[in-house]
């Protein structure tokens, strides 16, 4: 039984690590973003990484205290990029489409 | 009935781990595909299968009755909000033309939006 213990704890801690080395590398991407775009996809999957990572801390110490805080991620997370994609990128739009024609819209 | 208790942490684990490295092979995704609509292909993969088999393992793990109700509202309002943010993002980037360098291999928007245009004009 120790030994089933044991490789629990082993492999949630490998889970969080692999959150944690998931978000540093979500890290570079919300930086060197090309377009603000891409940081708006980036700051969705930074939501998940959150809600996946306090999962994960519940699941080690088996209590329930940060549920209603991935419940909120949950709900309000897409805000930001709803935010982003609809008032910031469009302020700077190319005038000529990456095919070479020009944007009629 | 101690066996079964046993056996249902060590599945919520399993569980866990799969969704944590669903989560590390998105954001990888993220890093090494080209353009915006590619990456939020890549984005969709933490948000739905990482996060409903990370909280899968936690409702293994816990087995309480308002644990499994929270946990069943988070999976549902991110399957819920998800696709929202995601087709708005996708909308924005066709129409400010960042659908990658090399253009699409298949643009059925084109001709309704065109057409629609013309109709209003």
């Amino acid at each position: 039984m120790t030994v089933l213990h044991a490789v629990e704890e082993a492999m949630l801690v490998a889970s969080l690590v692999m959150i944690l080395v998931a978000g540093a590398l979500l890290l570079y991407r919300i930086w060197y973003g090309p377009s603000m775009l891409d940081r708006a996809v980036a700051l969705d999957v930074a939501a998940a990484l959150i809600i996946a990572g306090i999962a994960v801390k519940a699941a080690h110490d088996g209590d329930s205290f940060y549920f209603p805080v991935m419940l909120v991620l949950a709900f309000l997370g897409f805000t930001g990029s709803v935010g982003i994609a609809r008032f910031i990128a469009v302020r700077d739009r190319p005038s000529v489409r990456a095919d070479g024609k020009e944007d009629h819209r | 009935m101690r066996a079964w208790a046993e056996a249902a942490d060590l599945a919520g684990v399993v569980l866990l781990f799969l969704g944590c490295l669903q989560c590390l092979l998105g954001v990888i995704g993220m890093l090494r595909l080209p353009d915006v609509l590619s990456r939020s292909h890549a984005a969709t993969k933490p948000q739905t299968l990482g996060i409903l088999l990370v909280l899968a393992g936690v409702a293994l793990r816990l087995r309480h009755g308002i644990d499994l109700g929270t946990l069943a509202l988070i999976v549902f309002f991110q399957f819920l909000t998800s696709p929202v943010a995601s087709h708005l993002v996708a909308r924005s980037a066709y129409r400010t033309g960042q659908t990658g360098s090399r253009g699409l291999l298949r643009d059925d928007l084109d001709p309704q939006l065109s057409d629609g245009e013309r109709q209003g004009e």
